[in-house]
C-alpha cells in the first residue's frame, strides 16, 4: 500500500518537475536532461512486467503530450520498461524469493551507476533518433545523446543518493 | 489451438511490448507532419491550462526583456511616424498663397531611446541620468519626453551619459499652453510636491476650466508643439490679480521612469544661428 502511494507521488511529481522545470532547460542547445523515467527504474525488480509496460506507455503519453512531441517519449520509455529486466539480470544476481527496489543499497554502487547508465542510454539513443527522425548529421545526434545521457544519469544517481536506506 | 494459447501466453510480454511499440511509433510517424492531433499535445484543455498556470509564473522572469524589447520597438515606431507625418506635411496640396508654402524640412526631429540610471524627486534641484551620451548623439537642450509627456531638458552631456533637469526643478521653465485655445505661459515648479507644477502668466480673460489639457507650445527648441505636460488640477484668482494661479497635474509620473526619448531637433543649430544674428 506505502509502495503503491509512493510510486503514485512519484509519478506525478516527476512528471511536473520534468515538464514544469526541465523542458524549460535548454543548456548549451543540447541538453535537456528527461529524469521522468526514474519512475520505470525503481520499479520493484519482480513488478509485472506487463503492467510495468502499460505505466511506460502511460508515463511517455503524458510527457509527449506536454512537450508536443507524439509518440517519441512514449517509445523510448516502453523500450525501457522492456529492457529493464534483462538488463538487471545482466548485471546483478537478485536471489529468487527477494523483490527489491533498485538502489545503491539493494544493487550496489557500481552496479546500480551501470544499471541507470546503460538504461538512460538506451533511452536517449531511442529518443533522440525519434526525435531528429533522420541520419543526416549522426555525429550531432550522438553528441546530443552522449551529453544529455551524462547530465541525466547524474542528476538520476543525485537523487537516489538521498535516498534512505 | 492450445499450443497458440500457450505460445501467446508465454510470450504476452514482448507481444505487449511490441504492440505498445508499434503504437507509438505510428504516433511519431503520422504526427510528424503539420497536422498533429489536439488531444495528445499542449492543444488539449486540460493542458493548455496547466501550461497557461505555469507561464504566468515565468512571464515575471521576462518581464524586463520584454519592457526594454517594447521601448525600443516604441522609439522606432516613433520616428517612422515622425517621418511619415513629415512626408505627408510636404505632400499636402497647397494653396498658391505663398504665405501658405512650408519649407517642410526632410526629417524635423528623431527620437533616440534612452534609461533613466539615476533620479530623484524628493530633492528641490532634481536631476535624472540617462545611459546614453555624445556618442550617442545626445547634445545638451534637447527635450525629454516619455509616453505621459513631457520629462526635461538635457543641460550636461558626456561621452556615454547625460543629466537632465526634469520639470521638477526650479532651475528651468518650459513654455506650455491650453490645447483648447492656445494661450501660453511657463511651467514652473514650486518644489514640494512631484506630482503638480504650476502654469503661469495666464491672464484673467482667457477662459478654462477643470481638466483641461496642457501641451508644450512649440516656442522652443527643446520641444515640438503638442506633447502633453498635464491637465489643469486647479486654479485660483482674487480680485486683484491679473493672472490666474493654475496647478497642473503632470503626465509624467517621475517616481516610476524608467525608459525614455530624448528628442533630436535636427534644424537646432540653423534655428539657433538665425536667432543669434538677430540678437547681434
Amino acid at each position: 500500500m506505502i509502495l503503491l502511494l509512493q510510486n503514485i507521488v512519484r509519478f506525478v511529481l516527476l512528471v511536473l518537475v520534468q515538464v514544469f522545470v526541465l523542458n524549460n532547460i535548454r543548456l548549451l542547445g543540447y541538453i535537456n536532461p528527461y529524469i521522468y523515467i526514474l519512475f520505470i527504474f525503481v520499479l520493484p525488480v519482480r513488478f509485472s512486467r506487463a503492467t510495468t509496460l502499460i505505466l511506460a506507455f502511460l508515463l511517455g503519453l503524458i510527457i509527449d503530450a506536454f512537450s508536443n512531441t507524439p509518440g517519441m517519449h512514449t517509445f523510448a520509455t516502453v523500450l525501457v520498461a522492456f529492457l529493464r529486466n534483462p538488463v538487471i539480470n545482466i548485471f546483478t544476481t537478485i536471489e529468487e524469493g527477494a523483490n527489491p527496489e533498485p538502489s545503491f543499497y539493494t544493487f550496489g554502487v557500481i552496479t546500480f551507476i551501470k544499471y541507470i547508465i546503460t538504461l538512460v542510454l538506451i533511452h536517449h539513443t531511442a529518443f533522440f533518433f525519434l526525435e531528429i527522425f533522420t541520419f543526416v548529421g549522426i555525429g550531432q545526434t550522438f553528441l546530443r545523446i552522449f551529453l544529455n545521457t551524462l547530465i541525466t544519469s547524474v542528476i538520476l544517481l543525485g537523487i537516489n543518493s538521498f535516498k534512505k536506506k | 489451438m492450445k499450443k497458440l494459447f500457450a505460445f501467446l501466453i508465454k510470450y504476452s510480454v514482448v507481444i505487449l511490448f511490441l504492440f505498445l511499440e508499434v503504437i507509438s511509433f505510428s504516433m511519431v510517424v503520422k504526427n510528424n507532419g503539420f497536422q498533429q492531433s489536439v488531444f495528445f499535445s499542449s492543444g488539449n484543455t486540460i493542458l493548455a491550462s496547466l501550461y497557461s498556470v505555469s507561464n504566468s509564473v515565468i512571464e515575471y522572469f521576462y518581464l524586463k526583456s520584454t519592457n526594454e524589447g517594447l521601448a525600443s520597438e516604441n522609439t522606432a515606431l516613433k520616428n517612422q511616424l515622425v517621418q511619415l507625418q513629415n512626408q505627408l506635411e510636404t505632400l499636402k496640396p497647397q494653396s498658391p498663397d505663398s504665405a501658405n508654402i512650408k519649407i517642410s524640412p526632410d526629417k524635423e526631429i528623431s527620437f533616440v531611446q534612452a534609461k533613466v540610471i539615476n533620479n530623484s524627486t524628493n530633492k528641490l534641484l532634481n536631476y535624472i541620468t540617462l545611459n546614453k551620451g555624445k556618442r550617442d548623439g545626445i547634445q545638451p537642450d534637447m527635450g525629454v519626453v516619455n509616453e505621459d509627456g513631457v520629462v526635461g531638458i538635457v543641460s550636461n552631456v558626456s561621452e556615454k551619459f547625460s543629466v537632465v533637469i526634469p520639470l521638477i526643478n526650479p532651475k528651468i521653465q518650459i513654455n506650455s499652453k491650453f490645447i483648447r485655445n492656445n494661450y501660453s505661459g511657463p511651467i514652473h515648479w514650486e518644489g514640494y510636491n512631484y506630482r503638480y507644477v504650476n502654469l503661469n502668466d495666464i491672464a484673467r480673460h482667457v477662459v478654462f476650466s477643470l481638466g483641461d489639457t496642457i501641451v508644450t507650445s512649440g516656442y522652443s527648441k527643446s520641444f515640438p508643439e503638442g506633447i502633453l505636460v498635464g491637465t489643469v488640477d486647479d486654479f485660483k484668482i482674487s480680485e486683484s490679480d491679473a493672472y490666474y494661479h493654475i496647478k497642473v497635474k503632470l503626465g509624467v509620473n517621475f517616481r516610476t521612469l524608467t525608459h525614455v526619448k530624448v528628442i533630436n531637433y535636427l534644424n537646432y543649430q540653423e534655428q539657433q544661428n538665425l536667432e543669434n544674428t538677430m540678437q547681434e
